[in-house]
């Protein structure tokens, strides 16, 4: 780098995100008007929405130095395990609960193995990615369950208020939740304290094996609800679903939001910021009938510039 | 070196495991079972003997299933869309590959980032890349035409050692595949690499105390990106050998398979915690994941538990990796206790 | 020891450094420094923390580069400012912590980096061992070369690093605190060490806070106070008062003569707040039993390595112990984690502030609620009005410089983070306040207020308990002094009786 541009990228760091959303919106939008249309802009926000879910509830966890790899089997088994619930006939919100459920459980579990046992995470949920998936497998078989006559659970991926999908109100709903749990309760100063000392924060009185346990089971929650919305979505169940490559959607997200992957300083809002980056640049490249190709490139290329960057600021 | 005693463990558990379904799972102890585990495994212990190179550094490459597809698309271009001959079109392969394992190091190294989050960047850019020079999409014909290159073709062979050695009239062996060789060379060059070489020592020294490394005069930069090269050389090696046996490409082969090269190499002893390890851990680490999914297989039970009883051997191996290194500390604190 | 007659040593100077100065902004750190070493010398390097003697020692390998001044190494103008040129003129530093790869063997230790190599870059394992085992027979070591470095007593590895460091032909090797982490007996045998290379002729610089070492083992010393070096002499002409009284000059009188007028409490109010009865770690501690009182400050003082710390958090629940009961005000504890003990009226402020005590990348405010998170607490939500007025409250209270809660606490000065770290404890307002060397690496303004947070605090009717190496702050501050050696509480003092030869006495007896 020559003598002056650090100088440039320090102080540009902290804005990087922002700004490169409005360029790229400008550009988009110059090549193609269309771009700016409000049904293009909501159907972006509904193409993330799941996406960042999952980002918003996995924050936490890489906040405190942690990974969740296990994100997109537990997508499936939410669906799947929802699925058979309205089968067996139960109303909507024991349907609803139990996918939840299973997802949290998924979650404590591999929390509890990384808290308490002192695994390591990235081993932890790739193991659970394996073993999740498996179940999900058993329970439902590699085929498409459809979900029939299920106008209640249909309404959740599918539905809209006032012209907007149901499934943007959760995404939002979930991002304030979080936000909240961040901005205004004890947890996100534990959360940070973990991710910067956890020793120190042990010393000081803090829970934090506890803690990060149900950090794990908030992560799992996440992936769970977007499995839910996709399984009703797409009218079907299948322990198939959140293939590979979920996961890392998710991560980069969190990542480019500026969390750093080591632990410690990170924010939910500017997580939601990285989600919609993506999906910006993704629906943008789509309308510019960029291939699939170029845009794969393109998103490893930017998610390295803009971690190099963030790394000088 | 020392051998471990995590390498100890995986090879008693293997040959636990070998004996289990010897004795249990039907027509597992045959000659044409082994063949297909050797076949179907080899090329996976390859790529996590390159896997367990950024490992050793406590680092991790997330792209070398990317990087596989697009060595395997390399190859496939070269001979079906430019009807170049196997001896160019391999090296090729193997050079991309290798560059493209020298890039995840640069972006390491000069740019600072995380291993994790500049593999997982390029995991995506390598397979758009392969999107992008796929032959199968430019000259759509192509998509059905089988490899045919002698060069390329000539890896998936298969020697009766059985029969050249006379032993077939005591037992009755499996036909060695070629890639099996190979896979052996692969270990045997590296192994001494790693264990015989000053390059071999730095790696151990920078994975174990970066900071020892610094102040002892070793390069820290260059040994990560040629680190990160060896993984991508052996992700260009396995790719050769599994587009061989498949006689085709495609634009998603090896997704995902970054995940069973860590496996492999974690239940092999390769510690996370960087500086321990081998690479025999890791290849015996492939073949028992092999053997757990076959041996399952034959024992009728449904595949899907196998994908689950490989997470709980995973589990296993890394819950063992940390028992060690508690004992570990427990063991210098009693050291310390009978000192004072 | 005298400083025997030596084979080897002739009189010429091994390194002779001139004139070294390092001035940092305003600061100089060092003095138009001389500072000589001679062949088969064992050379006390002594002064309080901040005296100058690591910047000395960071120019010696190479680390800092001074402003002025040179460096000769047997007569050879040494480039300054490169460690790789420091290391292969001959001069070798055993660091404070450890500096090797802990799961290779001893022979690849001795040899990190520099292998000896045949064709294709095969490291030559014959030529390798054979140099080792040379470098052992010569300066009469004894090491398992195959031994793993990691499972190695800590003596052990740090004779590995010396032979590490003679291994690239050290002519002159420099020690910083090469005994810190060792108990008595390991530290006997590095002193026998020591003699051998001294014996071969090798220099040494021995920077060391304990006196009996100094005594021990040392030919000559240098002793440095301010950035100057103020006193060079051999040791035999020395007595502990007298290095004593040089390295910290007349602040010593001055605030010895303070101290004097402070009133000591001895057993404070007469309540007993905190009992310990027989308390052990196996490995660590034995039969450790004292009673703390409301309104006093009791320092525990010893070598480092006599576990103090380890007693500390076995009191505090954060780390366990075989046998023995703690009373909190009469009624039996059972702490299993700090949260337990905070809830039973307990703080304890811990020693490494970077490792154990601060969140360095976060603000003062946040760091001084941590311990108190859940009492802005309304409902489930942070009371952040609360949170704000109780960090200013505190910032004035400890004088954080600068008065800003936003600020990063990494961005503050030692002295400042040493002030947050303790304001976070006292914030819970504890029974029972625990400090691990409340005072290290901070300067004297900073000192002498954290010495008054303390005295506030007993004054206040709370047991202080302090544990310090430090024997001006513990004469300073105590007002019963407890001596710890080799996880024995050997025994307890009122202060006011006590002198500081007294103390040190009874601290190195063994």
């Amino acid at each position: 780098m020559s003598a002056l541009s650090p100088n440039i990228a320090t102080r540009l760091a902290p804005h990087a995100l922002p700004l490169a959303i409005a360029a790229f919106v400008v550009v988009f939008s110059i090549i193609e008007p269309a771009f700016l249309k409000p049904d293009n802009l909501v159907g972006i926000v509904r193409q993330v929405a799941m996406v960042g879910i999952m980002a918003t509830c996995m924050t936490f966890v890489i906040m405190t130095g942690g990974i969740d790899l296990s994100v997109g089997p537990v997508l499936a088994l939410s669906g799947v395990v929802a699925f058979f619930v309205m089968e067996a006939g139960y109303p909507l919100p024991i349907v609803l609960a139990v996918g939840l459920a299973s997802g949290v459980a998924v979650g404590m579990v591999s929390g509890a193995m990384i808290a308490f046992f002192g695994l390591p995470p990235i081993i932890v949920t790739l193991a659970m990615l394996s073993i999740v998936r498996g179940s999900a497998l058993l329970l439902g078989g590699p085929d498409l369950h459809s979900i029939r006559d299920q106008p209640g659970y249909t309404f959740i991926g599918t539905g809209s208020i006032a012209g907007i999908p149901f499934s943007i109100y959760l995404f939002i709903a979930v991002s304030l939740l979080v936000i909240f749990l961040q901005k205004m309760t004890p947890i996100g100063i534990c959360v940070a304290a973990i991710g910067e000392n956890e020793r120190a924060a042990f010393l000081s009185g803090h829970r934090t094996r506890t803690t990060k346990m149900w950090l794990y089971a908030l992560s799992s929650f996440g992936a769970a609800l977007a499995g839910i919305i996709q399984s009703s979505q797409v009218h079907t169940a299948s322990a198939t679903y959140g293939e590979f490559g979920t996961e890392l959607d998710a991560i980069a997200s969190v990542v480019l939001g500026g969390t750093s992957l080591m632990g410690g300083n990170g924010s939910v809002a500017r997580t939601i910021v990285g989600v919609m980056f993506l999906g910006i640049m993704s629906n943008g490249m789509n309308i510019l009938n960029v291939s699939i190709d170029i845009q794969l490139i393109a998103k490893g290329a930017i998610i390295a510039l803009a971690l190099a960057l963030a790394e000088r600021g | 070196m020392r051998v471990q005693s995590a390498f100890i463990a995986v090879v008693l558990f293997f040959l636990a495991v070998l004996a289990f379904f010897c004795a249990f799972a039907p027509n597992f102890a045959t000659a044409s079972n082994f063949e297909d585990l050797m076949a179907g495994f080899s090329f996976i212990a390859i790529l996590a003997i390159g896997e367990s190179f950024p490992i050793l550094l406590r680092g991790i490459d997330l792209s070398v299933g990317a990087v596989l597809a697009l060595a395997g698309m390399v190859a496939f271009d070269m001979t079906l869309m430019f009807d170049l001959p196997g001896y160019l079109a391999i090296p090729a392969a193997l050079i991309v590959a290798t560059l493209c394992g020298a890039l995840n190091g640069v972006l390491i190294v000069k740019l600072r980032l995380q291993p994790f989050i500049a593999t997982l960047s390029t995991l995506a850019a390598y397979r758009g890349l392969v999107y992008a020079i796929s032959g199968r999409q430019l000259v759509p014909e192509l998509a059905t035409t089988p490899l045919s290159d002698p060069w390329i073709m000539g890896l998936d062979t298969y020697f009766d050692i059985g029969s050249a050695t006379g032993l077939s009239s005591f037992i009755e062996l499996p036909w060695f595949p070629l890639s099996f060789f190979i896979m052996i060379a692969t270990l045997v060059v590296f192994g001494v690499l790693l264990s015989r070489t000053r390059f071999g020592r730095d790696i151990f020294t920078v994975g174990g105390n970066a900071e020892a490394a610094r102040l002892a005069g070793i390069n820290v930069g260059r040994t990560i990106i040629i680190a990160y090269a060896i993984c991508g050389f052996c992700a260009g090696l396995a790719a050769l050998l599994m587009i061989a046996r498949l006689s085709t490409t495609t634009e998603s082969l090896g997704l995902g398979m970054e995940m069973s090269a860590i496996a492999a190499a974690v239940i092999g002893g390769v510690s996370l915690s960087g500086g321990i390890g081998g690479l025999s851990g890791p290849v015996i680490g492939t073949f028992l994941l092999g053997m757990v999914l076959i041996g399952l297989t034959l024992l009728g039970i449904s595949q899907f538990v196998q994908q689950i009883l490989t997470g709980v051997i995973l589990l296993i191996a890394v819950g063992h990796d940390r028992f060690l290194a508690i004992r570990r500390q427990k063991r210098l604190a009693a050291n310390l206790a009978e000192e004072a | 020891m005298p400083a025997a007659a030596n084979p080897n040593a002739a009189s010429s100077s091994l390194v002779e450094a001139r004139g070294l100065t390092k001035i940092y902004g305003n600061l100089v750190a060092l003095d138009k420094a001389d500072f000589r070493v001679m062949r088969g010398e064992v050379r006390a390097l002594i002064g309080s923390n901040g005296a100058g003697k690591s910047t000395l020692i960071k120019i010696l390998t190479g680390a800092v580069m001074p402003t002025s001044g040179s460096v000769k190494l047997d007569g050879v103008e040494l480039p300054l400012g490169r460690p790789e040129e420091m290391i292969r003129h001959g001069i070798g530093c055993i660091y404070q912590h450890s500096n090797m790869a802990p799961a290779m063997s001893v022979l690849d230790n001795i040899f990190l980096g520099r292998q000896p190599t045949r064709r294709f870059g095969l490291v030559d394992v014959k030529a390798q061992r054979r140099e080792a085992e040379e470098l052992l027979e010569r300066y009469g070591i004894d090491l398992d070369l195959d031994a793993v470095v990691g499972e190695l007593p800590t003596v052990k590895q740090k004779e590995v690093e010396i032979v590490k460091a003679l291994a690239l032909n050290a002519k002159v090797l420099l020690m910083d605190e090469p005994t810190g982490w060792l108990a008595t007996s390991e530290v006997r045998r590095l002193h026998d060490t020591i003699r051998l290379l001294k014996s071969r002729g090798v220099g040494i610089v021995y920077i060391s806070h304990m006196l009996d070492e100094i005594f021990t083992v040392c030919d000559t010393m240098t002793i440095m106070r301010d950035g100057c070096v103020i006193a060079e002499a051999d040791v035999s002409d020395m007595t502990r008062a007298k290095v004593i009284e040089l390295m910290v000059g007349d602040r010593l009188a001055r605030e010895s003569s303070a101290a004097a007028h402070e009133a000591r409490h001895p057993r404070g109010n007469g309540e007993v707040r905190l009992s310990v009865k027989g308390l052990t770690r196996r490995g660590m501690f034995r039969d450790v039993s004292f009673d703390l009182y409301g309104g006093e400050i009791l320092c525990i003082t010893g070598l480092i390595g006599s576990k103090r710390t380890e007693l500390m958090h076995a009191i505090f629940g954060s780390e366990p112990c075989d046998a023995g009961t703690v009373e909190v005000d009469g009624k039996p504890v059972n702490f299993r984690s700090p949260g337990d003990a905070m809830a039973g009226g307990v703080g304890f402020v811990p020693e490494d502030r970077h490792r154990d005590g601060l969140m360095s990348g976060m603000t003062v405010t946040e760091n001084l609620v941590m311990t108190t998170l859940n009492r802005f607490r309304r409902l489930f939500l942070l009371d952040r009005k609360g949170i704000e007025a109780a960090s200013r409250r505190s910032i004035d209270d400890l004088s954080v410089k600068p008065p800003d809660g936003r600020k990063l606490v990494r961005h503050l000065s030692g002295g400042n983070q040493q002030k947050v770290l303790v304001g976070k404890w006292l914030r819970l307002g504890p029974k029972v306040i625990i400090l691990d060397e409340p005072t290290v690496g901070v300067d004297v303004g900073a000192k002498a207020e954290i010495y008054a947070i303390l005295r506030a605090e007993r004054d206040r009717g709370a047991a202080v308990l302090v544990v310090s190496s430090d024997l001006e702050e513990v004469m300073t501050v105590a007002d019963r002094i407890g001596i710890m050696v080799s996880g024995r509480l050997r025994s307890i003092h009122d202060a006011a009786g006590m002198s500081m030869a007294q103390v040190v006495a009874e601290i190195g007896a063994e």
